[in-house]
């Protein structure tokens, strides 16, 4: 479809099935993000229970017009709705269905008409709505696509893709309007379910179906960066979660405002929305028996669902657990210099601890960065010889299970976490790491800091110094000359990969220079010049063969 | 009658062996911009790797509408009334939604039996070609779908990577993502867990890669098929092969290349290696 002028209700329905099969994909990691009301864990399955519900009674429709097969996915959203952001999906739905009335097709801006009251039906359902979450996407997008369609577009995909790029952004601005999602560094996970569906509707409009055969969706980052890097992605919040409540009640002249205000002190989350014969109820409360006597005093009590949310909350920890990087197991290494921590970083370490040859790390506060990880299993790797020791004291302090792999450089460190095995226990890998870091060979560039003999080399203060595995094997007045001699000591033919970490004094340009003059004398080899950033050392160099 | 046996091609399962074994390759179609073709049928693995380097456009793979399938199953219904079809990974593809929807369509009164292998390329290719053997030894198709289910356990894939770039490219696929994003070149190491990808290890060097697939299948005590696949680079699975020898046999080792929907990921240069371990007693 190239120019889409209008839709029919058949079509709406296949957009919104495929919309669903998209959202299907990524439900387990929309789940992971939910942290708002409270963190149950379950935002993407419940929207996509949601959407079953509605495309089932969609293609239940009577006949194909719009407005029929709308009110066919209003109505069978509510009545499958799950947890908050299925109840206001469901009302998203209703709201569309009432814009669409009477229609037997629609235009771009028949839909944008139809979204405002999307948007207006979505807060109208919630008590206490708040800001920054799937209410904010709605609402922003419903009023993008009506300034798209005031501009004289009425072609759908325009409108579309406007709803869908503010959607996005919407989105990622919800960890600024919600300190909770703030605080654990994610964004709404019922904004980034709705995204989703319009994407996926976006897709199929623009005849993209297959694209959404083997792809998966893209999770939005939040646009503020992360501060504090959290490796506990859950905000501390001590308050009791009480029992997440739903069902739906049945009725004659039901009064679904009325019934709202009577429920609004019984607890949290409240959601009532309906019509006068069929409301549906989600309340978050300590006491759920009062709600549901209320309830059927009023009439009949249907599809009731009561969760111990204190009980789902531990469930969504250990869930989080599960989605840490390195499974169960976390790694911690020490490091200094920028270059070096995104390189530990982006190899999946937990948490770095700033130090190195002259930055000792304490104890506590190796014994902090264990504690601020999640898993209970931990590995550090102490990139220096002087830390190995404080590194054994933690085990002592916690109790977590620590293994310290004795890595006394950055390039054993590098080289141990690489060897992290995603399959193997603990132990294993502990030892697979040990066994990598001998596999290594380091040398490392830096200046005197006084004049000495030793080894029989005589070394006045400032001059560059290399070493081998620690060990003092040449000297010279310019640090790449002396990087180039400690190799020569080595066996280069039979090295495979040489990375050089240049320091933060020393220039990229003659780091380049050190690495061309190596790969001219030896073709065979990969060599990578990476920055580290590093202070006191000019070049850290790893030889893997 | 002889059960026949279905797979797609994601099996790996080349067209010297298939006819061989009596199997049926449904394709998968590989979509360039605006140009489709059907796997190993309208494009061979050595155009599609040339293109994914070349083209600016990025490959889509999708997976055999159901009428592909039903006409597999109403021609070999002419043959048989018992059909077993073996798929990918359901989390891969909806390969195998496709050949179930088909079921129901078969004209003849036919028996089919599909089954989910929760793996693919020659991890999947090993238990069809197993099922295939058995049914030319006589097994029926409850025996044969009963050996394809205790199989499946015993297929272990691992491929090694060359380059992350078209992992990363290609968006999410599992738990393999986590492997995206190292500031480091590095040449990752995945398998087939509960249908999908996911990282094993990273390695710094190809040769550093190459001795972790030998020393896979050197850990496995007790051999019953042993598959090499190679995406670009036969002359590395050559030197895989004869350096296995000292652990398998070198002429029964199956050797293929990586269909496309798994290179779109894998990228150029990759390699696996598939064991299917002899069943223990």
């Amino acid at each position: 479809m190239g120019q889409v002028d209008s839709v029919s209700g058949q079509d709406l329905r296949e957009m919104f099935s495929a919309a669903t099969s998209w959202l299907e994909k990524s439900a387990s990691d929309i789940d992971a993000l939910n942290v708002f009301p409270v963190p149950d864990g379950d935002t993407g399955t419940n929207m996509l229970l949601t959407m079953r519900s509605a495309m089932e009674e969609a293609y239940q429709a009577p006949d194909r017009s719009a407005s029929v097969v709308a009110q066919a996915m209003a109505k069978g959203a509510l009545m499958g709705a799950r947890g908050n952001s299925g109840v206001i999906l469901s009302q998203i739905w209703r709201g569309l269905a009432q814009g669409l009335l009477e229609k037997e097709s629609f235009t771009g801006s028949d839909l944008a008409d139809a979204l405002q009251q999307s948007s207006v039906m979505a807060y109208k359902g919630l008590s206490n709505p708040v800001e920054g979450t799937i209410l904010t996407v709605i609402r922003e997008a419903a009023s993008a696509a009506q300034e798209q369609a005031l501009n004289g577009k009425d072609d759908l995909i325009p409108v579309m893709e406007t709803i869908v790029k503010t959607a996005n952004e919407s989105v990622a601005n919800t960890p600024s309007l919600l300190p909770v999602l703030k605080e654990a560094g994610v964004v709404d996970a019922g904004g980034q379910g709705l995204y989703t569906i319009l994407e996926g509707a976006l897709h199929y409009l623009k005849g993209e179906i297959e694209q959404l055969q083997l792809r998966k969706p893209w999770m939005i980052a939040s646009n503020i960066p992360l501060t504090v890097r959290m490796p506990q992605m859950v905000a501390a919040d001590e308050v009791p979660y009480g029992y997440c409540t739903e069902f739906m009640l049945k009725g004659e002249e039901l009064d679904p405002d009325g019934l709202r205000l009577k429920l609004a002190r019984k607890g949290e989350s409240l959601i009532v929305v309906g019509d006068e014969s069929t409301i549906r109820i989600h309340i978050h409360t300590l006491d759920p028996g009062t709600v549901i006597r209320y309830a059927t005093s009023l009439g009949t009590v249907h599809q009731v669902s009561i969760r111990n949310m204190d009980e789902q909350h531990r469930d969504f920890l250990e869930m989080q657990k599960e989605k840490a990087p390195a499974g169960d197991v976390a790694t911690i290494a020490v490091a200094s210099g920028d270059g070096l921590s995104d390189v530990f970083r982006s190899l999946g370490v937990a948490a770095i601890v700033p130090g190195g040859q002259t930055m000792n790390p304490s104890t506590k506060d190796l014994l902090q960065a264990v504690d601020s990880v999640v898993s209970d299993k931990v590995i550090i790797l102490p990139n220096n010889k002087n830390i190995v020791l404080t590194a054994a004291q933690v085990q002592s302090l916690t109790s977590k299970s620590i293994e310290v792999v004795p890595t006394e450089t950055i390039p054993q460190g590098v080289a141990a976490l690489l060897a992290f095995d995603y399959e193997a226990d603990f132990e294993t890998n502990a030892q697979i790491m040990k066994k990598a870091r001998e596999a290594v060979r380091s040398v490392e560039v830096t200046r005197a800091v006084r004049s000495t003999k030793l080894n029989g080399l005589d070394i006045k203060k400032r001059q560059a110094i290399g070493l081998l595995d620690g060990g003092l094997v040449a000297v010279g007045d310019n640090t790449a000359d002396v990087l180039s001699e400690v190799l020569t000591k080595l066996d280069l033919d039979k090295a495979e990969v040489i990375t050089i970490y240049y320091g933060a004094d020393t220039e990229l340009a003659e780091a380049e220079q050190v690495s061309l003059g190596i790969g001219e004398q030896h073709p065979q080899l990969q060599v990578e010049v990476v920055k580290g950033g590093q202070p006191h050392y000019n070049y850290i160099v790893s030889v893997e063969g | 009658m002889t059960v026949k046996i279905v797979t797609d091609s994601l099996s790996d399962i080349t067209s010297d062996i298939a006819p061989e074994l009596g199997i049926t390759v449904v394709p998968l179609t590989v979509t360039f911009g605006k140009e489709s073709f059907l796997d190993r049928v309208t494009m061979t693995t050595d155009e599609f790797y040339y293109r994914l380097v070349h083209d600016a456009t990025w490959p889509i793979t999708t997976q055999p509408p159901p009428g592909d399938f039903i006409k597999v199953y109403n021609k070999l219904a002419e043959e048989t009334d018992e059909i077993l079809v073996v798929t990918l990974s359901s989390k891969l593809s909806g390969t195998y939604q496709s050949a179930l929807q088909a079921k129901s369509m078969v004209e003849k009164e036919c028996r089919i039996e599909v089954i989910d292998s929760l793996t693919v390329a020659m991890g999947l290719g090993l238990i069809v070609i197993t099922a295939a053997k058995a049914v030319q030894a006589g097994a029926n198709l409850d025996k044969v779908a009963d050996l394809v289910r205790r199989a499946m356990p015993r297929s272990h894939l691992i491929a090694l990577f060359d380059t992350l770039k078209y992992l990363a490219k290609g968006g999410r696929i599992g738990k393999a993502q986590g492997l995206v994003g190292a500031l480091l070149s590095v040449k990752p190491v995945l398998t087939v867990k509960d249908g999908e990808m996911s990282p094993l290890t990273r390695l710094r060097s190809r040769a550093a890669g190459m001795d972790y697939l030998y020393n896979f299948v050197a850990g496995f005590s007790h051999i019953e098929e042993l598959a090499v696949e190679h995406a670009t680079t036969p002359e590395d699975a050559d030197s895989l092969a004869e350096r296995l020898s000292s652990v398998f046999p070198k002429e029964r080792i199956y050797r293929s290349t990586i269909s496309p929907v798994v290179g779109t990921y894998a990228g150029p240069g990759a390699m696996t290696v598939t064991v299917l371990e002899a069943e223990g007693d």
